[in-house]
């Protein structure tokens, strides 16, 4: 049985396709302004790429913020019930997913057999998102894809205490105007996502293992930031950012 | 159904309503709490008519409120100092959270609608010096009543507003019933409105229009789709229409409440015997209770999973305007209970305008389908090989 996952998130957009039980591709790219074209697009590239016919496929599931805009998707679920059986379908041990997307954050628990049975999502503002983390690459003039690595550096975080983004990204700015290390101020800027990440995951009961999914997730800096503040290792897989798009077409297997 | 017509309409524009009755020749006393004892103003030939706040700007609010204020507070401020509550000749505060006391405060001060009452209720309804306490305010109550408007409120006007009251009570309760049992019987939103309405219109006319309806719905109409998780509200006040039909796109069916602007509103009868006002007192004081009142450390828990075994609500959606401590202390231990019984909940956090239709919708779609069989045991995989795009 072949399925397909798609995911289209605020920023990016992520396709996946299994074949009974093997991930046979995945593909990332850009949602842009329109998420329908976005969603086909994605899968277009993923079978061009694979070299499969669209029409090989028995069954797809479209997920994320642009799900309702997939129209040749047979279901829509949402990004948290996808990430769940994504992080299951890659690791049945784990029982606690965070994923931290582009404009949000969710956490969830799951059960032995991949069940979400409680979750949390970021409702407040951006703080703790993908968002927070590109805008103050831009203050910092660093790629963001440099900041995982440069904040392993530090000795000495900075503290960022301002919750808003805008507010945080001044801080950061007077950071910078005093001196401050590049490295110290980016691993205070982890610090700040995992704090709260942290703090919403504790509303639920949150188990070992966790694992991290998410653009974010690519962030050795946040991963570890994280782990510090769970007291307890974060696992973070090779299809982190593609895991909703293969929790989706995980789901799809099961669709009559 | 025709009959809807006009509590839809109602609910739609209550302050339009409102203002007719005044029009009419009544004085119209407003209230924002489940606790205010409306037969009383009722007796009094006065029209209770509950507020809702603006939905709006509540800008304005702000010169006297602080941040923490829920958006009801603020909204309902920001709606006086606009003018939007010109039809009122007085408001009753009764005594409940933080927020509402110190608005009735500011309301004194700052909006001059004439009447103005604190209901200052027992915080702990339990024990006999409780009880009496609770009587005496009712009492002063109608004693204030009477002195400002000039008028004397009888037993006899008393024992007939009582069994109006009922009536309209008693009409909820069973149109509430026969969704639970039939959920495509009533949209949410007609619920809603019926509700809402409810605390709006002139009484009389309502406690028949009521009946009217309840004979039609018993007669079952046919047709709606009511499939869809069973699932039970529970939170303050909800002024949000749009809830209901977020709940029903993503898979749910509301089948039963306990909201300040549903079940906790309209449930209990009122003793018809006895003293009139001291059987008011009593239906106060064995009503469900809010977060703002104590009954026992285990009153809400067990009422609430009592109420969602009965409706067979396979989830719980707390709806909660944000920043009401009352509510959000209680959370926790609300939480607790459900899970110990085996019923799944969620946490929604509304203002008087709700968060961006996509981020609500994940969030309700994630639960319903989290409570549907599709989303269970899965897949896992067994050797995955492959290539990242």
């Amino acid at each position: 049985m072949k399925t397909a996952g798609i995911d289209i998130g605020s920023i990016t957009a992520k396709a996946a396709i299994l074949e009974d039980g093997v991930i046979l591709g995945t593909r990332i790219g850009f949602t842009g302004y329109n998420a329908g074209l976005a969603g086909r697009k994605i899968f277009e590239d993923l079978t061009g790429e694979l070299g499969m016919e669209a029409s090989s496929l028995d069954r797809i599931v479209s997920t994320g913020y642009g799900r309702k805009s997939v129209e040749f998707a047979h279901k829509s679920m949402t990004e948290i019930i996808c990430h769940g059986a994504g992080a299951h379908f890659l690791d049945p041990k784990v029982r606690t997913v965070v994923d931290v997307g582009g404009q949000d954050s969710k956490a969830l628990i799951l059960d032995a057999s991949g069940k979400v049975t409680d979750f949390v999502m970021n409702d407040k503002c951006a703080a703790g998102t993908g968002r927070f983390l590109e805008v103050m690459a831009r203050a910092l003039e660093v790629n963001l894809d440099e900041f995982g690595e440069i904040s392993l550096q530090s000795e000495n975080p900075a503290k960022i205490s301002s919750i808003c983004t805008v507010f945080a990204e001044s801080e950061v700015i007077s950071l910078i105007s005093r001196g401050e290390q590049r490295d110290n101020i980016i691993a205070g800027i982890h610090d700040s996502v995992a704090s709260r990440v942290y703090a919403m995951a504790q509303r639920l009961a949150v188990n070992a293992p966790i694992m991290m999914t998410g653009g974010v997730a690519r962030n050795i800096g946040v991963v570890r930031a994280l782990e510090k503040r769970f007291g307890s290792p974060v696992e973070v897989n090779e299809y982190a950012q593609a895991n909703g798009a293969i929790g989706a077409a995980v789901l799809a297997c099961s669709l009559p | 159904m025709d009959k809807l017509n006009e509590f839809i309409e109602v609910a739609g524009e209550p302050g339009a309503y409102a203002r007719r009755i005044r029009a009419s020749g009544r004085s119209v006393i407003g209230y924002y709490c489940s606790y205010a004892p409306e037969e009383i103003i009722h007796a009094a030939g006065l029209h209770p008519v509950r507020l809702f706040g603006t939905g709006g700007d509540s800008g304005i609010a702000d010169r006297h409120l602080q941040a923490y204020c829920c958006s009801l507070v603020r909204g309902a401020l920001a709606e006086s100092l606009t003018g939007g509550l010109d039809y009122l000749d007085g408001t009753v505060f009764p005594h409940t959270c933080d927020s509402i006391q110190r608005l009735s405060d500011i309301w004194r001060l700052n909006t001059g609608h004439g009447f103005f009452a604190d209901v200052v209720l027992p915080v702990k309804l339990t024990g006999e010096s409780a009880r009496q306490y609770l009587i005496d305010v009712l009492q002063r109550f109608k004693r204030d009543l009477e002195s400002y408007f000039g008028l004397t409120v009888t037993e006899e006007s008393l024992r007939s507003s009582i069994r109006i009251y009922n009536t309209i009570r008693s009409c909820l309760n069973e149109i509430y019933e026969l969704k639970s049992r039939n959920p495509g019987l009533l949209t949410g939103r007609e619920l809603f409105s019926i509700v809402r309405a409810s605390m709006v219109m002139d009484r009389e006319g309502l406690r028949d229009k009521l009946q009217a309806l309840l004979r039609e719905l018993r007669e079952g109409v046919p047709g709606r789709d009511g499939r869809g998780r069973r699932l039970m509200l529970v939170g303050n006040a909800c002024n949000h229409p749009d809830v209901y039909d977020l709940i029903e796109r993503s898979g749910g069916q509301v089948v039963w409440d306990d909201l300040c602007t549903g079940t906790r509103w309209f449930s209990g009868a009122i003793r018809e015997e006895g003293d009139p006002v001291a059987s008011i007192a009593e239906r106060l004081f064995e009503r469900q209770v809010c977060p703002s009142k104590h009954k026992s450390p285990t009153a809400r828990g067990e009422h609430l999973v009592a109420q969602a075994r009965e409706h067979g609500a396979e989830g719980v959606i707390f709806l909660y305007l944000k920043f009401c401590d009352p509510h959000s202390f209680d959370y926790p231990y609300l939480k607790g209970y459900l899970k110990d019984a085996g019923i799944p909940s969620m946490l929604l956090e509304i203002e008087d305008t709700l968060p961006p239709e996509g981020q609500i919708l994940t969030r309700i779609e994630t639960f319903t389908q989290m409570l549907g069989p599709e989303t269970g045991a899965a897949l896992t995989g067994a050797s995955r090989t492959g290539r990242e795009g």
